[in-house]
């Protein structure tokens, strides 16, 4: 491989170990503002078209007890996580923060951040629940126009339908960029490994999205012509909220597993879905959500997630599908008694993980990952 | 000769097998991962078939605490091993209920005595060994006497804390109010079973169901969660052996396989 591919590898992956550091890098050297953008779909465009830089907040393994005060036991560890680095300081060089509202935790969270941050600008948000009907539509457009409305202000920049457009052909490009990008990865899992993955994913979170895209372009025009596949490994699909902390995935390695595709808010979610681009900017926002089911953050009618699981595993020829429960995230818990039926009826073995981001001991996980491992037949493809 | 070793939290077991598959040694430690219990086990097993170590031929190791034993030919899951030892005293299983000290997992098996299905406790010390041993020792008597203490109760008091930690303080409370020590114990094994039951609820359980590990040799509990299951459970002679009886078949396959 040409080195210049490992470097670029390094240079993403040090960028999703390290985020702090890269924001204020990134917030000096363009002169932009920065804004946190809460999990999940925190429209990350307007932002962007406000001519500031969007920051993904996804927790980390942050341990502490300030936001014990704010956030019981028993909440999940990623919004335990982010307002415990709010309260530190963490989050000072940021100039506003959006909070989308998907389950009780967050709702609360809003509340509990405009009274334990007096000095940051929260900014609500609700996405409608029903994303497909016309008046679901209207409210969610409303909403994005109220957020811009908040994000100008910050900025101090209007956002026009050109600033807009243009923002969401990059974050277009991105996602268009990043489904190839998956696919292509698969052929290399001794370079891609679990934790190479999902740390290159999540470098987007915390660059200007062009410059990111333009990265994992020259990534995969740099990839050599692959080698026949090691016969040890075992394909797999993550499903969930997020897949870390990264030694969970260090299991998986250690196990010959690969992941061939996901199914987590924090990567492909982020990415699966692109409107129809010749639809007026705000519509294609509003397009792009209703267009994104199987999510357990969004409602979902039909209950499409095991269906598309299934079909997901046919498609990469996966072996299992891992179930990364957010420990106390109840959007994930209420799909997977339907998730895990459907997978069941069709044959397809699911393992069920319970992962916290702050995860002392890893080892009742490592018997678990095992013995999957154990279980499944291995295939070299 | 083929040497297992598991290394459960709180106790340490090994078997050895001759070339027939024949148990020719074996030995159970009250003491698990992180002390000389490993070797100490090791040594009473050899000692039993009358071997030195340089007879060992191949050696898998299985438990909480295997990836620290580092002189194994390889290590595997207790989920696996498990089921191979099950399988090979009882073949008709197909479902094992395996309580350790600090662990419970549900195990389904086919005719062939692969693992089809497992499901886990989650990090909770409820509905595994940690429990009953906090009982003890809340009524003051030892671990061995708890099961005969929960026979001699007639109404088991009801224990409605998940936590062990809460569960604990509910007990005391009990006492407190004068609930008589053998309907406390009973309550206590009552609690292990309705947790380990939600725990099969979640797996598809085919009988014959078998239960091992430490906890299987507390007769009030397996007959509480047979009862509570509504399907008889069976025990096999060691139900504390069958970890490292699965490991030293694994060792003994890995040898053939060679």
């Amino acid at each position: 491989m040409m080195e210049t591919t490992q470097e670029l590898i390094q240079e993403l992956t040090k960028i999703a170990e390290a985020p702090g550091a890269a924001v204020l890098d990134a917030i000096k050297s363009t002169g932009k503002k920065a804004v946190g953008c809460f999990p999940i779909y925190a429209p990350e465009e307007l932002v962007y078209a406000a001519g500031m830089l969007p920051v993904g907040m996804w927790g980390g393994n942050t341990k502490g007890n300030l936001a014990g005060k704010y956030l019981q036991i028993f909440c999940c560890s990623v919004m335990k996580a982010n307002t415990e680095q709010a309260l530190r300081g963490d989050y000072d060089g940021l100039s506003a923060v959006i909070i989308t509202a998907y389950c009780d935790t967050l709702k609360c969270l809003m509340e509990n951040w405009k009274a334990a941050l007096p000095g940051m600008k929260i900014l609500p948000m609700v996405y409608a629940q029903n994303r497909k009907t016309a008046s679901g539509r209207q409210y969610m457009k409303e909403e994005f126009l109220r957020i811009g409305k908040e994000l100008e202000k910050v900025g101090g920049t209007e956002i026009t339908d050109q600033a807009l457009k243009a923002a969401l052909d990059i974050y277009d490009d991105y996602r268009s960029v990043m489904q190839k990008f998956i696919v292509k990865i698969r052929k290399y899992p001794a370079v891609f490994t679990p934790r190479v993955r999902h740390l290159l994913i999540k470098a987007a979170y915390f660059m200007d999205k062009k410059d990111y895209t333009e990265k994992i372009r020259q990534i995969l025009s740099s990839l050599p012509a692959p080698e026949p596949l090691p016969a040890s490994r075992h394909p797999i699909i993550l499903t969930g909220l997020i897949g870390e902390p990264v030694e969970f995935l260090d299991l998986l390695q250690e196990n010959d597993f690969s992941v061939v595709a996901d199914d987590l808010a924090q990567e492909s979610r982020q990415f699966r879905t692109i409107a129809d681009r010749n639809l007026p900017p705000l519509d294609r926002m509003v397009e792009r959500i209703a267009l994104q089911d199987g999510c357990a953050f969004l409602y979902d009618e039909k209950k499409t997630r095991g269906a598309m699981l299934i079909d997901m595993v046919k498609q990469t020829e996966a072996q299992a599908v891992i179930y990364c429960q957010m420990k106390f995230c109840d959007p994930e818990e209420f799909d997977y008694p339907i998730v895990k039926k459907e997978l069941a009826q069709a044959g397809i073995p699911m393992l069920y993980v319970e992962l916290e981001q702050q995860m002392d001991s890893m080892e009742q996980l490592r018997t678990r990952i095992q013995t999957l491992a154990e279980i499944l037949p291995t295939r070299g493809r | 000769m083929y040497l297992g070793v598991d290394i459960g939290s709180s106790s340490s077991k090994a078997v050895i097998l001759n070339q027939d598959a024949k148990k020719i040694g074996e030995a159970i430690l009250n003491i698990g991962t992180g002390s000389n219990g490993p070797q100490e086990v090791i040594g009473q097993a050899l000692f039993q078939a009358g071997l030195q170590r340089e007879a060992i031929r191949r050696t898998v190791v299985t438990g909480y605490g295997r990836m620290t034993f580092t002189s194994a030919d390889r290590q595997i899951t207790e989920i696996s091993c498990h089921a191979k030892g099950v399988h090979f005293v009882m073949p008709n299983a197909r479902t094992v209920i395996d309580i350790g000290g600090q662990d419970a997992k549900v195990i389904c098996l086919d005719q062939s005595g692969n693992v089809g299905n497992f499901i886990m406790n989650e990090k909770c010390a409820a509905g595994t060994g940690r429990f009953l041993e906090v009982m003890a020792r809340v009524l003051n008597c030892k671990l061995e006497d708890l099961s005969g203490l929960a026979d001699r109760g007639d109404n088991g008091v009801t224990i409605s804390s998940t936590c062990t930690v809460f569960a604990e303080s509910e007990v005391i409370s009990q006492l407190s109010m004068g609930q008589r020590i053998e309907d406390v114990a009973l309550g206590a094994h009552c609690s292990i079973a309705q947790r380990i039951v939600g725990l099969c609820n979640r797996v598809n359980i085919v009988p014959e169901v078998v239960i091992t590990g430490g906890v299987a040799l507390n007769r009030n509990a397996v007959h509480c969660i047979s009862e509570e299951l509504k399907l008889p459970i069976s025990r096999p002679d060691d139900p504390q052996g069958m970890g490292a009886l699965g490991a030293a078949l694994y060792a003994l396959e890995f040898d053939k396989e060679r």
